[in-house]
C-alpha cells in the first residue's frame, strides 16, 4: 500500500510519529486509512463536480445543455456523488481522525476498515453505473436523490444503495472499537472535545444509516416484486431518516472539523467545555427529528407531529447550532487575544492567516453555513412557511448553503490540511490555492442566493429541465426569472472553476508537490506544541473564558438580526397569500 | 490551554462561562421558544396552514370520484369545468392534472381534494400576475388530501408539477380560473 510514495511517512519502531503541527501521536494504521478514504472522497468530488457543470448549464436555459431525459440522469449523479459519496468517505476519514488519531491510538481491525472501504466503493460504483445506464420511463427512471416510491428506478440502484450503506456501517466499526477500548482503559477520563464531537457524529450517523438500510432493503424487495405493496407516505417518512440524517452527519462532522481547524490553524481554544459539549448532546437527542422538514407540506402526517419534529422538539437542535455559532468564533477570538494577536474589536480576525487556504476555507464555511444555510433551514422548516419553499428552487438554495458553501468548503480546507500534514506535501500552485476558498465561497454564495430568489419570488420548481423559458403545451412560463438564471449560470461557472482549482491543487500537490521539510509547516501552526496543556512561563495563566469576546458578540448579534429579518420577511410573504387549510 | 484535542483539565463543568456567551445563550433560547410559539399559535389564528383531512383511497376509487365529479359539473366553452358544489377534485397523473382547467369563485371556500393516480406529484400553484404568490403541496397516490382554499383575487392561476414524476414531468401544467362570481 504505497502507491506513488503517498503512504510512506517516517514512523518510529512502534509505528507512531508525532505531528509537528498538532502535536498528536499518529499511528501508521490510522493515518493510512484517513488518506485512503480522503483520496476516494476527492475522486467522488471530481465526478460530482463534472455533473455540477452539466446540471447548472441546463438550468441556465439560455445554454440548455442537456435534453430533459439526460438532465435527470446527470442531476442524480451530481447529487449522489457530491452529497453522499464525497461527504460520507470524508466523514469516515474524520471519524478516524477524531477517534484513533486524536486519542493517540492505533486504528484497530484494519481489515474491517478496508472491507468497509471496498464495500462502499462497490456500492458507489453500482449506483453510478445503474443510474447512467437506466433506460428511463416507465420503470427505469432516474432516481434523483430520493427515489420516491412508487416511481420505479433500476433494481440495481436500490441494491447499490444497500451495499453502500452496509459498507459505511462496517467502515465505522473500527472507530466504535477505538472509543470502546479508550473508555475501558481510561475509565473516568473525559474525551477531548473533537473526539466527543466525532463520537456524537457517529451515533447520529448510525441512526441515519440503520434507517436507510431498512428503507432501501424494503424498497429493493418491493422493486424485485418480493413484496407487492409500497406505501408512498411510509417511504417518505423512512427515506428521510437517511435523506436528512446524512445531512445531520455532515453538520456534526463539519462542526467538529471547525473546532479542530480553528484551534490548530487559528489558535482557537474552547471557551466553555460545558457549553460546547451540551450543544453536541442537544444534537444527539434532537437533530435527527429534522428529517420531518421534508414532510411539512405533506398529507398523512398530523400537524402536532409536524410541529414537534420540525422544531427538533422546541428548537433544541437549532439552539445547539446557535451555541456553536458563538462558541467557535469566540474560541478563535479569545485564543488569539490570549496570544497577543487581537487588538481592538476585530484585530483577532484581521491578523488571522487569511492566505492559508485551510484557514480561509474554514472561516468562510462557518460564516456562509450560518447565514445562508442555517437561517434558511430554520425559516423554511416552519410548518406554514414551508408551503412557499417546498420543492421550489429555494430549497435547492438552502441545501447548497449548507452542504456546498458549508460542508464542502470546510472539507476542502481539511483536504488541504491533510495534504500538508499527512501526505507531507507542500501545496502546488500555492498562490492559486490561497485564492481558491475566496473564489469558491464568493461564487457559490451568489449561486445560492439566486437559487433562493428564483424559488421564492418566481416559484421556480426544483428538479426540472426547463420551465423558465418554456413549459411545453402552454403559453405560461416563468420567464420573469430568466435574469436570475443568467447570474446563476455565470457564477456557477466560477464556482465550478474554483472546484477545478481545488482538484488541480490537491492532485498537483500529491503528484508534483515538494515534500515537506522540517520547518515548512510552521505557518500552519498557531499553537505552540511545546506549551500545549501547560501553564505559561510567567506562572498563573488567565483562563480563556476571561478574555474578551466582544467581536464575536457583535457578529452574532448581526447574525440574529439577519435571522429575525429573514423570518419576518418569509412570514410576511406567506400571509400575503390566499387562505388555505383548516 | 483549553485545547479541543486534549481532555479538559480540572473540573471543566464548573468553569465559568463568559458573560457575553451567557447573554447569547439567553437570546438564542428565547428566540427558539418565540419561533416555536409563533408557528404553533399560527395554526390557531393564522389563515395559511397546510392542514387538512387525509383519507386513504385506492387509485381506482379516486379516479371514480373524479369521473363522477366531472360528470356532475358543467363544462364551459373553453373546456373548463364548473364544479357541481364546493368540492374541487384534482388528480395528478403522468403528465397532466386531471380535473383542470376548473373555474371557481373568489371569496368562496372550496375543499380541494388532491391525490395521484400513479406516482408522487407536486401541486405548485400561483396566480399569473404575481409569481411570488405561490404555494406548494405534496400529492401522494393512495391518499386524498382535503385542503380548504379561498381565493381572494380573481385571475388565472397556474399549477405546475414540482415533484419529479418521470420524463414528461416538466410538461405537467393545469389551470384554475378564479372569477368574481359564477
Amino acid at each position: 500500500m504505497n502507491a506513488l510514495g503517498l503512504f510512506d511517512n517516517d514512523y518510529g519502531e512502534d509505528g507512531f510519529r508525532t505531528c509537528s503541527v498538532t502535536g498528536l501521536n499518529i499511528h501508521r494504521s490510522a493515518e493510512n486509512h484517513v488518506k485512503l478514504f480522503g483520496l476516494t472522497a476527492v475522486v467522488a468530488l471530481l465526478v460530482g463536480g463534472i455533473f455540477a457543470f452539466t446540471v447548472a448549464m441546463t438550468r441556465w436555459e439560455l445554454v440548455g445543455l442537456l435534453r430533459p431525459g439526460e438532465f435527470y440522469t446527470h442531476l442524480t449523479l451530481h447529487a449522489w456523488n457530491l452529497l453522499i459519496f464525497w461527504m460520507v468517505f470524508m466523514e469516515i476519514a474524520i471519524l478516524y481522525v477524531g477517534g484513533p488519531i486524536v486519542l493517540g491510538r492505533k486504528l484497530p481491525i484494519t481489515r474491517v476498515a478496508k472491507a468497509g472501504w471496498v464495500t462502499m466503493v462497490l456500492g458507489a460504483l453500482t449506483i453510478n453505473v445503474s443510474v447512467w445506464t437506466a433506460g428511463g420511463f416507465p420503470d427505469e427512471n432516474a432516481p434523483l436523490l430520493t427515489s420516491y416510491a412508487p416511481l420505479e428506478s433500476p433494481p440495481a440502484f436500490y441494491a447499490g444503495v444497500v451495499i453502500f450503506i452496509v459498507g459505511a456501517v462496517v467502515a465505522a466499526l473500527p472507530f466504535f472499537l477505538t472509543l470502546w477500548r479508550e473508555r475501558r482503559e481510561n475509565p473516568g477520563k473525559t474525551l477531548p472535545l473533537v473526539a466527543f464531537g466525532a463520537f456524537i457524529t457517529s451515533i447520529i450517523a448510525f441512526e441515519a444509516l440503520v434507517g436507510g438500510l431498512i428503507t432501501f432493503a424494503t424498497t429493493l424487495l418491493w422493486r424485485i416484486e418480493a413484496i407487492s405493496f409500497m406505501d408512498p407516505a411510509w417511504y417518505r417518512q423512512m427515506y428521510w431518516t437517511i435523506g436528512h440524517g446524512t445531512q445531520q452527519i455532515n453538520l456534526a462532522a463539519m462542526v467538529t472539523v471547525w473546532y479542530f481547524i480553528t484551534h490548530v490553524v487559528g489558535g482557537a481554544e474552547v471557551v466553555s467545555e460545558k457549553v460546547s459539549r451540551t450543544a453536541f448532546i442537544l444534537y444527539l437527542f434532537f437533530i435527527n427529528l429534522g428529517a420531518a422538514h421534508h414532510l411539512m407540506s405533506d398529507p398523512v402526517v398530523s400537524s402536532g407531529w409536524r410541529l414537534f419534529n420540525t422544531s427538533y422538539a422546541f428548537y433544541g437542535a437549532a439552539f445547539a447550532s446557535m451555541i456553536h455559532a458563538f462558541a467557535i468564533p469566540a474560541g478563535l477570538e479569545a485564543g488569539r487575544r490570549k496570544r497577543g494577536k487581537g487588538g481592538g474589536l476585530f484585530g483577532w480576525l484581521t491578523s488571522a492567516p487569511w492566505k492559508n487556504p485551510v484557514f480561509s476555507a474554514t472561516i468562510f464555511s462557518i460564516i456562509l453555513f450560518g447565514f445562508l444555510g442555517g437561517i434558511t433551514g430554520v425559516v423554511m422548516g416552519q410548518m406554514q412557511v414551508n408551503m412557499t419553499w417546498h420543492n421550489t428552487f429555494a430549497t435547492v438554495g438552502h441545501f447548497h448553503g449548507t452542504v456546498a458553501v458549508g460542508t464542502t468548503l470546510a472539507f476542502m480546507g481539511l483536504v488541504f490540511f491533510v495534504i500538508r500534514t499527512m501526505f507531507k506535501r507542500n501545496l502546488a500552485f500555492s498562490r492559486l490555492a490561497s485564492t481558491q476558498p475566496f473564489l469558491y465561497a464568493g461564487a457559490m454564495g451568489i449561486v445560492v442566493l439566486m437559487m433562493m430568489y428564483a424559488g421564492l419570488l418566481y416559484g421556480v420548481p426544483r428538479r426540472t429541465a426547463e420551465v423558465v423559458r418554456n413549459i411545453p403545451g402552454t403559453d405560461f412560463s416563468l420567464s420573469a426569472a430568466a435574469p436570475l438564471f443568467a447570474l446563476l449560470g455565470i457564477f456557477a461557472v466560477f464556482a465550478i472553476l474554483a472546484g477545478v482549482v481545488f482538484v488541480l491543487v490537491a492532485v498537483g500537490s500529491l503528484l508534483l508537490g515538494d515534500r515537506v521539510r522540517p520547518g515548512d509547516n510552521a505557518d500552519l501552526r498557531a499553537i505552540s506544541v511545546a506549551a500545549d496543556g501547560g501553564q505559561s512561563s510567567s506562572g498563573e495563566e488567565k483562563p480563556v473564558h476571561a478574555y474578551g469576546m466582544r467581536g464575536t458578540f457583535l457578529v452574532t448579534l448581526v447574525f440574529l438580526a439577519v435571522f429575525v429579518v429573514s423570518y419576518v420577511l418569509n412570514w410576511y410573504l406567506l400571509t400575503e397569500l390566499w387562505q388555505v387549510g383548516l | 490551554m483549553s485545547s479541543p484535542l486534549k481532555p479538559p483539565q480540572g473540573d471543566w463543568w464548573e468553569q465559568k462561562v463568559n458573560r457575553r456567551e451567557s447573554i447569547w445563550l439567553g437570546l438564542s433560547g428565547l428566540w427558539s421558544l418565540l419561533i416555536f410559539g409563533w408557528m404553533s399559535g399560527f395554526t390557531r389564528f393564522g389563515d395559511q396552514n397546510p392542514i387538512g383531512e387525509t383519507i386513504e383511497v385506492e387509485a381506482e376509487e379516486y379516479q371514480q370520484k373524479v369521473t363522477d365529479y366531472m360528470a356532475a359539473g358543467e363544462e364551459m366553452a373553453d373546456g373548463a369545468l364548473i364544479p357541481p358544489g364546493e368540492d374541487v377534485y384534482i388528480a395528478g397523473l403522468q403528465w397532466t392534472w386531471l380535473g383542470t382547467p376548473v373555474v371557481v369563485e373568489a371569496g368562496t371556500e372550496y375543499n380541494f381534494h388532491l391525490s395521484s393516480l400513479d406516482v408522487q406529484h407536486g401541486f405548485s400553484i400561483r396566480p399569473e400576475q404575481a409569481l411570488s404568490k405561490q404555494m406548494n403541496f405534496q400529492v401522494l397516490p393512495g391518499y386524498e388530501w382535503i385542503l380548504p382554499m379561498t381565493f381572494d383575487e380573481p385571475g388565472t392561476y397556474h399549477v405546475i408539477c414540482n415533484e419529479f414524476c418521470g420524463q414528461g414531468h416538466r410538461t405537467m401544467h393545469g389551470r384554475i380560473e378564479v372569477v368574481e362570481s359564477l
